[in-house]
């Protein structure tokens, strides 16, 4: 062999060894061979992880959704598409999540007494210091019927109502961001009207806390959505993620608590008893049913042209840059029944019918489950 | 006569000329001038936005006023799509075209020069001026942003404040990023400019290139291209101005320029060693 | 006619065989479907100056691009200063200035910067020496006094003057120029002749290529001939003159009695103009005048025929395929060896 053709011959290794590097970085993360674990029974493995105590951890979750929903500027984790969030807390309450959007990031860090919002795009900070977002979220209502307060009977409960409508199983053992789980995989019973195929779980060996969820609809493999660390340290975090301080130049915005807060509760509340939420069906086949004040959408939609004409509206965020009414016509198709007429939006996951009287029933159902539900919306 | 020794001039005096013979070329001086105008005039424009209502613009401009430390990261975000990658390729497409061009490529190849080392100091000039040319233009920058719009530390997108010390570490790993990137396309067009006499060619080819690849990674139908992509890597370079450092893509950035600058040097090794002069 | 006054080819040291600088053998070059060179068997002794007489694209600058290393041939070996190529190319080139395919420099920096950044590159030059070298260099060839100015300003001779210089950068054993006087004044050739002529006297080998005759006749101590591809003819000047001026011209008014008598005596003639022409091939010039004195024919004049390098060249280039050449050819080579 002369030099040329060494050469020549080391060249083309280098090719091939670039061009097997490509492909190597574009595959996504190997998962490895499945770690031997010892058997746990479904059981165990739900109720092991209804009783887990918080633990200190800081890692990335991957979200990956193929919902076929549309994309909400500014927040791609909401959106079709892969995305991440990164998540810090130290197990006793302080947190920081931090979402990076394109080329600007929102964080949230709730350092025990005060949660900030931090939002680059407008450099504007949110200061809800404790006991003042809670009081203003209005009453839900529907409060548990009392609730045991031993965890162990609690979470035997809930496996239980789980094992109503779903077979659930362990399905061997696999690495999620390198650390072994277990594969809990809930699926539906057979009498289950759902268009989900199943729910897969991953549950940390060690923690016993979820490390990823898997959606997964009838007729294809891949998983419709799914959220998982890519990455995870479990123990203490550096206690300085959990502080923040406003940097200088940044709008420090306040919600005002109290006089407002008591209007807007009520005006919350008056909505909330207008819109009569309801829970129709049970099991996986639940159907969300409301009734949306006629005047409502309408109401946005003019707030929106009037917030345009007087050019603001823009600056307020890019979320809210959204005409709702053409949104919901464009997203779904026009139905109509007994029941009446409206759109019927559907993803892979289920669908949301909206009537045009304001009428609206959402779940992980088929069409017809949603048409038979809204006609019992009262 | 079988008393002939192979001999090499020195190395270091190679790389030096090779250095020498860059620096004093016109369009060198020219280009360098012209980059750093790019984090001043930046500056310039971000400037008068920062006195109007609301943020200065998207992303990191965003975050510029009271935060001049930002600049240079900004500008080498602005440069790094368009005009590091033509810098770059300038550079490569002179390295050998050019010389061939000239007919001075033969000239070396006679002096001898051989064709790996040939084209080892080759790579070494655009790797160095390359390097320069990022450097210059954050060090513009720093000046420029620190001067427009002062700083004693610098504001991250996550709302952080990072000390001095800390913000000129991030401005450095950024030099140091963007330049693995710009060496990633400069391989590639190192690669076209051992295969052709006109150096127009290998920069046209270069630039069709990043643009072609960067309207490839728009559409979301070929996302399964994408992370083939060297352009795709490219946004993800701001997660330095993200606290705490995400690694992660990061370093799939830069190994991703990494396998293009194997992949263009190996195929500019096999071409200059089986090249007719 | 300046044939053999200064060769002084070095005698041959080890066996028989003169000690050669650059050998080719079946050396062959093919581009697509263009043979470019074929059947290639150069041989440039040691000290002499060798002239490459090619008319254009006769494959001179291919020969001697392959003879530096710089083209692959297709078939066939090179060697340079005893070193076999490509191999040897590390060993060789340092001791090898060339010139080929006109002067190559960048327009943008001075005469003297392109030297030093050529002397850079030169193996044989300390680093100390290189500004010496290149000032030497400039001195040599008259380009001192414009050695700050850019190139690109340079009048085609001063560029091909400056090509020579950096040939001349470090003491040579083989010097290779590809048409050096190319665009070049009177006065810039004349030059250029002296410079090889010290380069010779200096014992440096030449090889020169020229598609100009009386650039060959004036420098060289030998000669090749390309043609087609292929080298027609080679060897001492002086031997190649004498082998070509071998046909004898008889003044006689009996031309046809002329030709028979040599024609019996296997003796080639061909009747010219007031008499006939007699190839001096396996004969003498006293036996042919003497062949035809025996057969009554009235010899008025009998001369040699000096042609002179342009008859050979136009003789082994345009009358190809002709007997009368190949056997020329033949006899040429045979006695250059």
């Amino acid at each position: 062999m002369n030099r040329r053709r060494v050469t020549v011959v080391a060249a083309a290794v280098g090719v091939v060894a670039g061009a097997t590097g490509l492909g190597l970085l574009a595959m996504p993360a190997g998962a490895g061979p499945a770690p031997v674990l010892p058997d746990v029974s479904a059981e165990a493995l739900v109720e092991s992880v209804l009783n887990a105590k918080p633990a200190a951890f800081g890692g990335t979750v991957d979200v990956d959704n193929d919902l076929g929903i549309p994309a909400i500027a500014g927040v791609p984790q909401l959106s079709d598409g892969a995305s991440n969030l990164r998540i810090w807390t130290d197990g006793t309450g302080k947190l920081r999540v931090q979402l990076p959007g394109g080329d600007s990031e929102r964080t949230f860090v709730d350092d025990g007494r005060t949660a900030w919002l931090w939002d680059s795009a407008d450099q504007t900070v949110t200061k809800l210091p404790h006991g003042s977002f809670e009081r203003a979220e209005p009453d839900l209502g529907g409060e548990p019927k009392a609730a045991p307060t031993d965890p162990v009977t609690l979470s035997r409960q809930v496996v239980a109502a789980i094992q109503q409508y779903s077979d659930v199983t362990v399905d061997g053992t696999a690495r999620v961001a390198n650390r072994p789980v277990y594969e809990l995989v809930l699926t539906p019973k057979p009498t289950e009207k759902t268009v989900l195929r199943e729910v897969r779980v991953a549950v940390d060996s060690e923690l016993r806390v979820p490390l990823r969820v898997a959606v997964l609809t009838n007729g294809t493999d891949a998983p419709a959505a799914q959220v998982g660390f890519s990455e995870l340290t479990v123990g203490p975090q550096d206690a300085s993620l959990f502080a923040f301080a406003p940097p200088a130049g940044a709008k420090v915005t306040e919600p005002e608590v109290g006089e407002p807060s008591a209007e807007d509760k009520a005006a919350a509340e008056k909505v909330f008893t207008e819109a009569n939420p309801q829970v129709i069906g049970e099991g996986w086949d639940v159907v969300l049913a409301a009734r949306v004040p006629r005047d409502a959408l309408a109401g946005l939609a003019e707030a929106q042209q009037r917030g345009q004409r007087e050019g603001r509206w823009s600056d307020r965020g890019q979320d809210a840059d959204v005409d709702v009414q053409g949104l919901v016509k464009q997203l779904g198709k026009p139905v109509s029944g007994a029941w009446g007429s409206g759109t019927l939006i559907t993803t892979r996951v289920g669908g949301v019918l909206i009537a045009d009287d304001g009428r609206v029933a959402a779940g992980a159902v088929p069409e017809q489950v949603l048409v038979d539900a809204i006609g019992q919306v009262k | 006569m079988s008393a002939l020794v192979a001999t090499r001039a020195p190395l270091g005096r190679q790389l030096r000329s090779e250095l020498r013979w860059i620096l004093r070329r016109p369009r060198t001086v020219i280009g360098l001038a012209s980059l750093c105008l790019v984090p001043v005039l930046a500056g310039i424009g971000l400037w008068f936005a920062v006195d109007g209502d609301g943020p200065a613009g998207p992303g990191l401009a965003a975050i510029i006023a009271g935060n001049g430390l930002v600049l240079p990261v900004f500008t080498l975000m602005l440069a790094l799509p368009l005009l590091l990658p033509l810098v770059g390729a300038i550079w490569a497409a002179d390295g050998l075209a050019g010389e061939a061009q000239h007919g001075t490529l033969r000239g070396l190849m006679i002096s001898p020069v051989g064709r790996l080392r040939l084209l080892g100091i080759k790579a070494f000039g655009v790797a160095t001026m390359t390097l320069f040319a990022v450097t210059l233009i954050a060090f513009v920058g720093a000046i420029t942003g620190v001067v427009l719009f002062g700083g004693e530390g610098m504001l991250t997108l996550s709302g952080s404040t990072l000390p001095i010390g800390a913000a000129l570490g991030r401005i450095v790993l950024t030099i140091l990023l963007v330049t693995v990137q710009v060496w990633g396309v400069a391989a590639i067009a190192m690669a076209i400019s051992a295969c052709t006499e006109h150096p127009l060619v290998v920069m046209a080819a270069t630039m069709a290139g990043v643009i072609v690849f960067a309207v490839l990674g728009i559409f979301s139908a070929l996302d399964w291209l994408h992370p083939y992509l060297i352009t795709s890597a490219w946004d993800g370079l701001i997660d330095v101005m993200r606290d705490p450092l995400p690694t992660e893509a990061l370093w799939r950035g830069t190994a991703l320029a990494g396998c293009y600058i194997l992949i263009g040097m190996s195929l500019a090794a096999m071409r200059l060693a089986t090249k007719d002069n | 006619m300046t044939t053999s006054t200064s060769a002084r080819v070095e005698p041959a040291t080890a066996g028989s065989t003169p000690v050669l600088a650059a050998r080719t053998r079946g050396l062959r070059k093919v581009y697509g479907r263009t043979v470019a060179v074929d059947r290639v068997d150069l041989d440039v002794p040691r000290g002499a100056v060798l002239g490459m007489l090619g008319p254009n694209g006769s494959g001179k600058t291919t020969t001697i691009r392959m003879l530096l290393g710089l083209v692959r041939p297709t078939e066939g070996e090179v060697e340079l200063l005893g070193k076999a190529l490509p191999d040897g190319v590390a060993q060789a080139l340092p001791h090898v200035g060339a010139l080929v395919e006109g002067p190559g420099f960048h327009p943008f920096l001075s005469g003297r910067e392109n030297l030093r950044r050529a002397a850079a590159f030169e193996p044989l030059l300390a680093t100390g020496d290189i500004k010496q070298a290149v000032e030497d260099a400039l001195e040599r060839v008259g380009l001192a006094a414009a050695a700050h100015r850019r190139y690109r300003g340079y009048s085609l001779g001063m560029k091909q003057r400056l090509g020579l210089a950096s040939a001349l950068l470090v003491k040579r054993k083989l010097i290779v120029l590809d048409e050096p006087t190319n665009g070049l004044d009177p006065a810039g050739t004349r030059e250029v002749r002296k410079v090889i002529a010290d380069l010779h006297e200096a014992g440096s080998t030449v090889v020169v290529s020229s598609h100009l005759l009386s650039e060959i006749e004036a420098t060289c101590t030998h000669v090749a001939v390309l043609h087609r591809g292929t080298v027609v003819a080679q060897g001492e000047l002086a031997e190649l003159l004498h082998a070509d001026s071998s046909s004898l011209l008889v003044v006689t008014p009996d031309v046809d009695e002329a030709l028979n008598a040599l024609r019996a005596g296997r003796i080639s003639a061909r009747p010219i103009e007031g008499g006939v022409r007699v190839e001096l091939i396996g004969t003498t010039a006293p036996v042919v005048v003497q062949a035809l004195v025996n057969a009554g024919v009235a010899v008025h004049e009998a001369r040699r025929h000096r042609t002179g390098l342009e008859d050979l060249f136009a003789r082994l280039t345009e009358a190809e395929e002709s007997e009368h050449n190949l056997s020329a050819v033949d006899t040429i080579e045979e006695g250059a060896r």
